[in-house]
């Protein structure tokens, strides 16, 4: 690909795949066929007949090879997520038998129960429906508000799937490690943060302080967590890129 | 006759030529005429090299490639995370197809009487063999999924992965995130419990305060403006026939694009 690059440079592509092409030990389809008889050795002289079809008609059509530059699927990935596969359906079950889910009263709309929640994976989204004092009181509506509190906790579960959707659109490039973009890794750790506490918010009564500390803190901490992010990876990331600079920007070089 | 036209691809001609016997020709023609129409020759061809390539030396990994190894070992546990939440979809489906034979999505009513749909889950979970043990395995690999799924996209998003040209399979997992959530959520409400039953009625006030078409969601979605029969009914035709079609076509897609692009190069 790259010719004009130095044999004993790293090469962008990395060198060789490793993958061996077949050789004089892997038998041809004539050989193959030789060995058979019957209905096998048919089926091979019918399939050299279609292997030479479909060569002409390659050779006829502009056939392009594709040239995709990625981490193999199959077989790396495929064999390593097989061999976990077992592991990770042997924990499910373990899961299951040991803390098995029971089941609670039958409905009933009369009795309203003291605790209502949803499973612990929507509780971010509960939480979000719970920002009722942020909602803006608008002076020129008289201190009215512009939308009902809960319409403004739907609007915020949708701004915060659409903030998700948006950031390959605004983060391109080629770096990859968290290191190297520490604004972007601390947006991320904000963003973590702050499902977690949005997830204490709905629970209420969960830490034992003050519910206007909860609401406070919910939006507090997770700025301090990417200001901390921030802080870290920024004053860690000259040390720690210098001996990857070196490998890593010369295989790519940064846009 | 003489005029027709022979040329090397009349298959046909060829057999006749032959002379094989009655069962290879018989045999023949329905290859060929498969073959025609499913070129099922590829197929049979892909599977000969498998069979001559497994003892062949394994390709380099992109790691042995780069020589990373020593410095990022620690990343590659995160990279299965995506692997494991498909598995834990195909231990949901299964076992939530056999729960699907003894639950039934009826609700007599609300108030007072115990609902046939709590009493079904109540049947599998004290009556039917091994039903706790179907029950727990379904809402143990959902949460698993759940999980598996939330920490996959902080795995992407940590690694960059998201990035110029996988922009499509990040949009494509955050309708697939939501889908999953969504999954959760209707499947939370089938027991008809309590808990099942309040968290209907947050649904239901959720869709009513969206402006203009509030009314319109909680009719469609829900069956009404408050839980009923008939929220049970429709939560139940979403579980188990509209999510798992989409849901299982997305995925599809999703490690479709996976398997074209490539793993994200991790470093």
């Amino acid at each position: 690909m790259t010719g004009t690059t130095d044999n004993s440079e790293v090469r962008t592509d990395g060198g060789e795949t490793g993958i061996v092409p077949p050789d004089d030990e892997t038998p041809s389809w004539s050989e193959r066929k030789e060995r058979k008889q019957g209905l096998a050795r048919t089926t091979y002289e019918y399939f050299e007949r279609s292997r030479r079809e479909d060569q002409d008609l390659r050779q006829q059509s502009d056939y392009i090879e594709r040239d995709v530059l990625g981490f193999p699927t199959w077989p790396h990935e495929m064999i390593r997520n097989l061999a976990l596969t077992s592991f990770f359906v042997g924990m499910i079950i373990f899961l299951a038998a040991t803390l098995p889910p029971h089941i609670g009263a039958p409905a009933n709309s009369g009795v309203t129960p003291p605790i209502i929640l949803p499973d612990w994976y929507l509780y971010w989204s509960f939480g979000l429906l719970k920002l009722g004092p942020l909602n803006p009181d608008l002076a020129l509506l008289g201190g009215q508000k512009l939308m009902a509190d809960r319409t403004f906790g739907v609007l915020a579960n949708l701004v915060v799937v659409g903030a998700i959707a948006i950031v390959p659109f605004l983060n391109k490039g080629s770096a990859r490690r968290p290191v190297e973009q520490p604004f972007w890794a601390s947006v991320g750790v904000f963003g973590v943060i702050l499902s977690v506490t949005l997830a204490a918010l709905s629970v209420k009564n969960l830490l034992p302080i003050d519910a206007h500390l909860t609401f406070d803190l919910t939006f507090l901490l997770p700025f301090v967590g990417a200001f901390i992010t921030y802080a870290v990876l920024k004053s860690m990331r000259e040390g720690y890129m210098f001996e990857l600079n070196r490998r890593y920007y010369r295989l790519r070089p940064p846009k | 006759m003489g005029l027709e036209r022979k040329d090397d691809h009349d298959h046909e001609a060829w057999i006749e030529e032959r002379e094989f016997t009655r069962l290879e020709t018989v045999y023949l023609t329905v290859l060929v005429w498969l073959d025609k129409r499913l070129r099922i020759v590829d197929y049979l061809e892909i599977l000969e090299n498998l069979y001559y390539k497994v003892n062949m030396q394994m390709p380099k990994s992109h790691t042995e490639q780069y020589g990373l190894d020593n410095k990022f070992w620690y990343w590659y546990p995160l990279y299965a995370l995506g692997s494991f939440s498909t598995i834990a979809y195909i231990v949901a489906a299964i076992s939530g197809a056999l729960l699907g034979f003894y639950y039934a999505p009826a609700a007599t009513g609300a108030s007072g009487d115990p609902s046939i749909a709590y009493e079904s889950i109540t049947m599998i979970m004290t009556d039917l063999n091994f039903g706790f043990m179907l029950r727990s395995i379904h809402r143990w690999s959902a949460q698993v999924m759940v999980a598996a799924v939330f920490l996959h996209m902080l795995r992407v998003y940590f690694t960059g992965a998201y990035k110029e040209p996988r922009e499509l399979n990040w949009l494509i997992g955050i309708v697939l995130i939501s889908l999953t959530l969504l999954f959760g959520y209707t499947g939370y409400l089938l027991p008809w419990d309590q808990l099942a039953f309040w968290a209907g009625q947050i649904g239901v006030e959720m869709s009513l305060s969206i402006p203009l078409i509030g009314e319109w969601v909680a009719q469609l979605i829900f069956g009404g403006f408050t839980p009923n029969p008939a929220t049970l009914q429709r939560m139940y035709i979403l579980h188990v026939f509209f999510l798992p079609f989409v849901v299982t076509a997305l995925i599809a897609i999703h490690i479709a694009i996976v398997w074209m692009q490539g793993i994200a190069e991790p470093h």
